[in-house]
């Protein structure tokens, strides 16, 4: 079995590089046949990987121990859901599903990716069979998830931290994030390279790009949310390098798919679209690179293995080449138009972008400032979570205001007494909103004030939009409101699922601010009997309980909250000890308050012989919202990315000739 | 093109500008981060500094009341230095855990900042003996 893994993995190597050689080859030459062949090997390396994959899988799931890495990550006592989903709780299993996934885009994207012309799919056969052609010689060469040993009568298992459902949807999220983003890579190096530099790439891969980024974002949504109910420190983001890593291509993806509309309407920005397209990826392989090499200090720390190095001289061959390709080219990419007006829907994308690539680039600072200070200073320093912050805070505000700004501008030249009108509700209702915050007592924080009022201006100018739009259409005759609506947005999907969207990051917004600038913290030492308030809510300790379960003790607290005189439930934070694996795990216990979206966030922080708790208790407002904004996000990206029929008849006419207007 | 210099390039220069001002400003102001340190290299700090060993002996106290006292020793080394902490303990901290720590050196002893402690995740689950 071990025999038929590597074979599927070698041949999926030789077939990659020869996608990469002949794919080179024959769009150098302008071979039409060769070019076909070398698409066919990209085709067929996928169904080499497919098999791969499945030998791994089926040994997972018969328990193979000869296998090193089912060894290594399972054992008889695992549940066979998180036997499978050890295929990608290792270095190698990771590494496979990645090509895997790679594949599996690139076959998809081929056979999709016509529109871009033939002459640009001749490039991006070898572009997508060089970033195979890595990630296969790694597994082939360097992390062979198929090594074998004499097979052990049980395996080590899998970390009880992994132990949970969100294992087995998490990573394969991010992954078809930072895998997918390889795809605009790709186009936009096979544009370059066929001298093909007009917005067709763009047009063709506009999806891609959008389906990654959205994998990408609910991928981290998805991380915080776990980190929240299971990690139990009572926060869902810690700025840790390895979330940095997730969230930089995000960023850099965000200003990618604002900045090519402007492409695209406009004809403007090309050299910097096609830098984005390179930062976004880069990070992503970065990314990669950071989780797998263990090269910063984390609190994730992976396997740490041999690999950092040939992901380094990886990144630094894709840099150097695209960005040497990118000046070759820079005599093709000038902007047939220019900006007009400072004040115009193209320069709030062109602001917007600003401080998203200053966001993640401080970030990306931030990261390898460990790195950066051991070889000055030969000392490494780190920067911590008010570093993070200030930038976030910095560049994260104007970004929320211009989301409510942006769509309202026109594009080329916006008059300022028209700004005037169209802002007049927006900025009503924040003004109202903020004085109302701050008659509320909102004031404790500034910079929350700030936030929800921004937001509340970004909220109502969505709401003018789709009511306007709507109203429109309305006008048209023939339809009510609600059919005005639903052909409004099924007649613009890509702009009113935007604003979906950003209604999204709103509520995205307005949970983070709750949860972190309105935040009541408190902690107590209670004998049982005695009680601690938090924010108005009184927990009364009673005692514990103790329950044995075939793996592990669990130790409950019981808290009785009440708010004034109402009982409001009892709950139970604790810890379970895991006998086998000796590990203690804290097990918090949250009370959801539905009607206000705030959350109360136990946590028995020691339990003590004496029969005493150390009992810390957050209050965190509205917080819940931002689980809310992931299905809201969720929803925004589906309608933008979802198929249009009347766009794709209009695209087809526009390039029926193969000429390009602009 | 009559005019060369266009709007775009102005308001890229700017930003450009802006954001490093504002990174100037900040990491002048803020420091340059925190020193991370491993025990045989602490003689001689005495800013704050974030810590990172292994934890030898077994660890006494009470972390929500004294205090908790532990040894921590370099990661591949033999210096050890003894660390008072208070705040909530990670669940992973144990005798033989990787963990890291902010907090001064005072007299010889590190005086951990409350509520700083993390645990690194062990990287791979050792197999049982």
């Amino acid at each position: 079995m071990a025999d038929l893994g590597r074979a599927a993995l070698v041949t999926a190597f030789l077939l990659l590089v020869y996608a990469l050689v002949a794919g080179s080859l024959a769009a150098w030459q302008k071979r039409r046949r060769l070019a076909e062949s070398a698409q066919n090997a990209l085709l067929a390396a996928f169904g080499a990987t497919l098999i791969a994959s499945a030998v791994l899988l089926a040994a997972l799931a018969r328990h193979d121990f000869s296998f090193q890495y089912v060894a290594d990550h399972t054992s008889h006592e695992l549940p066979l859901g998180y036997t499978l989903t050890a295929f990608w709780g290792g270095q190698e299993g990771s590494l496979l599903l990645w090509l895997l996934v790679l594949t599996g885009y690139s076959v998809a994207a081929v056979l999709t990716g016509r529109r871009a012309g033939r002459e640009v799919l001749a490039w991006v056969v070898p572009t997508l069979g060089l970033v195979g052609t890595f990630f296969a010689m790694l597994l082939v060469f360097v992390a062979s998830p198929f090594a074998t040993q004499a097979a052990a009568a049980d395996g080590a298992g899998l970390n009880p931290s992994l132990q949970n459902p969100y294992m087995a949807i998490h990573p394969p999220m991010l992954y078809l994030g930072y895998v997918g983003l390889t795809v605009p890579f790709a186009f936009a190096m096979g544009a370059l390279l066929a001298r093909r530099t007009d917005e067709r790439w763009i047009v063709a891969t506009r999806r891609w790009t959008l389906a990654a980024w959205a994998f990408l974002g609910v991928g981290q949504l998805l991380g915080a949310h776990w980190a929240y109910v299971e990690i139990g420190w009572g926060g869902f983001y810690a700025w840790d390098p390895v979330e940095n890593a997730a969230l930089m291509p995000w960023l850099a993806a965000t200003a990618f798919l604002h900045s090519v509309m402007i492409q695209e309407k406009r004809g403007m920005l090309k050299v910097w679209n096609v830098l984005l397209v390179v930062l976004a990826f880069c990070l992503s392989i970065f990314g990669t690179f950071l989780t797998r090499s263990g090269i910063i200090q984390s609190i994730h720390s992976f396997t740490q293995s041999s690999i950092g190095p040939w992901f380094l001289g990886f990144i630094c061959l894709i840099t150097a080449a695209s960005l040497a390709l990118i000046f070759v080219r820079l005599p093709l990419l000038r902007s047939k138009t220019r900006l007009e007006s400072l004040v115009s829907r193209e320069a709030t994308f062109l602001y917007n972008n600003l401080l998203l690539v200053a966001l993640a680039l401080t970030i990306l600072w931030g990261v390898v400032y460990p790195i950066l200070s051991q070889a000055v200073t030969g000392e490494a320093a780190t920067v911590s979570k008010p570093y993070y912050n200030f930038f976030l805070h910095t560049f994260g505000l104007p970004l929320l205001l211009l989301m409510g700004i942006g769509p309202l501008v026109a594009w080329r030249r916006a008059s300022l007494r028209a700004l005037g009108r169209t802002f007049l509700w927006p900025l009503g209702a924040a003004v109202i909103a903020g004085i109302a915050l701050l008659a509320a007592g909102a004031g404790s924080s500034r910079i929350g004030v700030v936030a929800y009022t921004f937001s509340v201006f970004v909220l109502a100018s969505i709401a003018l939009e789709f009511a306007r739009g709507t109203a429109a259409r309305k006008a048209l005759g023939g339809v009510g409101w609600g059919g005005a609506f639903s052909s409004l947005v099924a007649r613009n999907r890509r702009r009113y699922g935007g604003y979906v969207v950003h209604a999204s990051v709103v509520l995205l917004a307005i949970g983070v601010t709750g949860a972190s600038a309105y935040q009541t913290v408190h902690e107590a030492r209670l004998k049982p009997g005695q009680s601690m308030s938090v924010a108005g809510d009184r927990l009364v300790f009673r005692g514990y309980e103790t329950k044995t379960e075939s793996n592990h003790r669990a130790i409950r607290a019981l808290v009785d909250v009440y708010r004034g005189n109402d009982y409001l439930g009892r709950y139970k934070p604790g810890k379970n000890q895991y006998f086998a694996e000796d590990q203690v795990s804290n097990e918090v216990s949250i009370r959801h308050d539905w009607l206000t979206g705030g959350d109360l966030f136990l946590i028995a922080d020691q339990v003590n012989a004496n029969g005493s708790i150390d009992l810390k208790a957050l209050q965190k407002p509205l917080v819940n919202l931002l689980w809310l904004a992931g299905i809201v996000f969720i929803g925004g990206s589906l309608i933008a990315l979802w198929p249009d029929a009347r766009e794709a008849r209009r695209l087809a006419e526009r390039y029926a000739d193969g000429v390009v207007r602009i | 093109m009559a005019r060369r210099g266009s709007p775009a390039r102005l308001i890229v220069a700017l930003s450009v500008a802006a954001v490093l001002a504002v990174f100037l400003l900040y990491t002048s102001i803020a420091g340059g981060g925190t020193p991370s340190l491993r025990p045989s290299q602490l003689t001689g700090h005495t800013g704050r500094v974030s810590l990172m060993g292994q934890v030898v002996g077994k660890p006494t106290g009470d972390a929500h009341g004294a205090g908790l006292r532990f040894q921590l020793r370099d990661v591949k080394g033999h210096t050890t230095v003894p660390v008072i902490y208070k705040g909530s303990v990670p669940d992973l901290f144990r005798t033989g855990r990787d963990v890291v720590v902010d907090g001064h050196l005072r007299n010889g002893a590190f005086v951990a900042v409350p509520g700083t402690l993390v645990t690194k995740c062990p990287s791979k689950y050792s197999p049982k003996t």
